[in-house]
């Protein structure tokens, strides 16, 4: 049985820690986390392809995460195959015993490595979604009956600062009735305003981890231009105090940071877990963990 | 409408390099209203090709025409005569249009354009896209605007988790398509329309070539729909 399921279920506070596969086939450095962190982490998560840029393939990073001793959270984007690809790869997923699931629709093809790509989107994340739990149910897409019932534990996307948000809560409620168990947001740094949003959920109940990033230099640097475009927004005190640091400053900064949200996340009951993004590297994710106390 | 946009000239000049005579067709229909393969497109093609072989010291010899529609068999037959003369064709139609003349009238063909897509014409000289011919409407649930050309993902189920400001994630110079679908939809009364969970489209019905047989004919070309 998924650990993170069980953590969830349970009311505990999940620690979810997002690794980086290689564009190539150099597994070292995306795994050392897994193996310094296992112990304290409930889970590692596996992006697919992603921001549309060449990765090695999730499903395989998932496999020697269980390898290496940790639990994998592995997602699976709709950009980069048909129903029939997505269908074939989540019964590998089950075959290999990769229950942690998250289904996204994926970042647009052009804005990634490989802009001339066929977008493919055959599927969205909420057909996706229904996908995956006809197959727990027991049969495919079309309703042929399947050989054994795989186990999964979906996940999704939600977007806390979506503008507009009323179609954004719509689309999260589709995703509830298709089968999302959980949650994941970008990432979060105004707590006070993710309080007041979880709080208006259509659906209070349902399980969120909340992002929590430690951002780089090249983010710190566009935030501070203004030229920020993107789904969630950085506190203007937070750009000031990093801006013009040297890269390692902005970092260590930025992961003690993230280690007061993530302690404040769990002391005020805000959210079921964090999911750390921190460039795949275990000594920020080790100062945030320390930073926040876990 | 079919909207196209000219091919750049020397790809042009280059496609025809083997030829000494040839014939320019242009179509009057959608590539003249959005400006990239009337008669006018025409003659400007052939004054282009002229004087660029001219100042090579080269001779070609070329023909210009314009016919009502390329993609219609009551204009191109009559043309298949008159082709016969020449080495190759330059086509300034949309693909069909190229296609059609190729199929009726043998003759070397290149096309002068590049076929963008269906759409609008907004402004002079200002057209955008509007329809995949995907064979599945769903217009009618979506509020007027189509999720599968709007949306360069095609999600039918409401916005992708890149919207920004209400501006695409893929293009911020755009409205997200589903910003819109919800707008419309909240004026109209009709917001359960995106409460429902939409199915996977069919995209079977859109395998190409597509065929269309009015119901009326299908005896005509027993044709078993």
């Amino acid at each position: 049985m998924s650990k993170l399921r069980e953590v969830l279920s349970a009311g505990g506070f999940a620690v979810v820690v997002e690794i980086k596969p290689p564009r190539g086939t150099e597994v070292a450095e995306m795994l050392a986390p897994v193996s310094r962190l296992r112990g304290r982490v409930t889970a590692f998560s596996v992006p697919d392809n992603e921001h549309a840029r060449l990765g090695l393939a999730a499903l395989a990073a998932g496999r020697l995460v269980q390898e290496a001793g940790g639990e994998p959270l592995v997602h699976l984007t709709c950009r980069d195959r048909n129903r029939l690809a997505l269908e074939s790869d989540l019964l590998g997923a089950a075959s290999l015993g990769l229950e942690n699931l998250l289904l996204v629709s994926g970042d647009y093809i052009t804005l990634g490595d490989h802009p001339a790509a066929k977008p493919v989107y055959d599927a969205d994340s909420v057909q996706l979604l229904q996908i995956a739990r006809g197959l727990t149910e027991g049969q495919d897409s079309v309703g042929l009956p399947l050989s054994g019932r795989p186990s999964f534990f979906l996940g999704a996307v939600v977007i806390p600062e979506a503008d507009p948000l009323a179609p954004q809560l719509l689309k999260f409620e589709k995703k509830i009735t298709a089968g999302a168990e959980f949650f994941i947001t970008p990432p979060v740094f105004d707590l006070e305003k993710f309080r007041r949003w979880r709080e208006q959920l259509p659906a209070p109940a349902v399980k969120i981890l909340t992002g929590i990033k430690v951002l780089g230099a090249a983010e710190v640097e566009q935030a501070a231009a203004g030229t920020w475009r993107k789904v969630y927004s950085v506190p203007p005190d937070l750009v000031q105090d990093l801006a013009g640091k040297e890269p390692e400053e902005i970092l260590a900064r930025g992961a003690a940071a993230a280690g007061s949200l993530v302690q404040r996340l769990k002391r005020g009951n805000l959210a079921d877990g964090v999911y750390l993004k921190a460039k795949g590297r275990t000594d920020l994710f080790q100062k945030i963990l320390e930073a926040a106390g876990l | 409408m079919i909207i196209a946009k000219r091919k750049p000239f020397a790809e042009i000049k280059a496609m025809v390099a083997p030829y000494k005579k040839i014939l320019i067709v242009g179509c009057g229909t959608c590539v003249a209203v959005c400006l990239a393969g009337g008669e006018k497109e025409v003659g400007l093609l052939a004054s282009q090709l002229k004087l660029a072989l001219g100042l090579e010291d080269k001779r070609l010899e070329i023909g210009e025409i314009t016919v009502e529609r390329q993609c219609d068999l009551e204009f191109i037959r009559p043309l298949c005569d008159f082709i016969a003369d020449y080495e190759a064709i330059i086509s300034m139609a949309c693909g069909a249009g190229v296609q059609f003349i190729r199929e009726l009238c043998h003759r070397p063909i290149f096309p002068a354009v590049n076929t963008a897509f269906i759409g609008v014409n907004n402004d002079a000289g200002f057209y955008t896209e509007r329809c995949r011919a995907c064979q599945h409407c769903y217009l009618g649930i979506t509020g007027g605007v189509c999720p599968v050309t709007m949306c360069p993902k095609g999600l039918l189920n409401g916005p992708c988790g890149g919207t920004v400001n209400g501006r695409c994630e893929a293009d911020p110079e755009k409205e997200c398509a589903w910003t819109r679908i919800y707008r419309n939809l909240e004026q109209e009364g009709r917001l359960d329309n995106m409460r429902q969970i939409l199915p996977l489209h069919p995209h079977d019905r859109a395998t190409t070539p597509g065929t269309v047989i009015h119901p009326a004919y299908k005896r005509r070309y027993e044709a078993h729909e």
